[in-house]
């Protein structure tokens, strides 16, 4: 299995900062599983391009600020 | 543990269990292999196999309902089109192999209890792929 890119995220602090949003709470809103949040929270999943608008416009803010390329 | 995972765990423990009565029972000699007895078993495990599916399926569902009736999100699809490419490449290696026992003249009953088996292993392959994927993360 090849690893994962080296792709950070602010999904937990943002979760955090939005009135300590739970995974499942997220999850419902993208219409993912709440493991697959999970595991793009660890980094162990890079989601899609929609995935990563979905859930930067739960946060109301921009992918760039969910989602960094870490070099 | 997501309805998708709990579903591989069924899908590898019912099919372990009824094919390993199918092939456990051959090799036992409670059946002869070349008898009728062998067919009227496996359409007996095929059946309890389907059964025991529904059963459990079922009672995973009403675990957790909601989870069972959404849809694969995109991370299920990816870990299901992976493991049936790691399913398919067993199956193909599998059915490469089926050529030594039919070079050694066995009859065709034997090859095709030793097709059936290729079929099983593809199948707790798939299985196998899609729970250690679940329980990496991807």
């Amino acid at each position: 299995m090849p690893a994962p890119p080296p792709i950070a995220n602010q999904i937990r602090r943002l979760r955090f900062e939005h009135g300590e949003m739970t995974q499942a709470d997220l999850a419902q809103r993208i219409g993912m599983t709440r493991q697959t949040v999970a595991a793009i929270e660890a980094g162990k999943y890079s989601p899609s391009l929609e995935a990563a608008f979905r859930i930067s416009r739960v946060f109301g803010t921009t992918v760039e600020a969910v989602f960094q390329w870490e070099e | 543990m997501s309805f998708r995972e709990k579903s591989a765990w069924i899908t590898l423990v019912s099919v372990l269990v009824c094919f390993g009565v199918y092939f456990g029972s051959i090799l036992g000699g409670a059946v002869r292999p070349r008898g009728i007895e062998t067919v009227h078993l496996f359409l007996l495990c095929a059946i309890a196999l389907v059964l025991l599916q529904i059963g459990l399926h079922a009672v995973a569902a009403r675990l957790d309902p909601h989870e069972a009736r959404a849809p694969r999100d995109e991370r299920e699809w990816l870990i299901q089109h992976r493991s049936h490419t790691v399913g398919y490449y067993v199956l193909m290696v599998m059915v490469l192999l089926l050529g030594a026992p039919a070079h050694f003249g066995h009859p065709v009953p034997d090859l095709l209890n030793f097709a059936l088996l290729d079929v099983v292993i593809a199948a707790l392959a798939v299985s196998v792929a899609q729970i250690v994927m679940f329980r990496r993360g991807a």
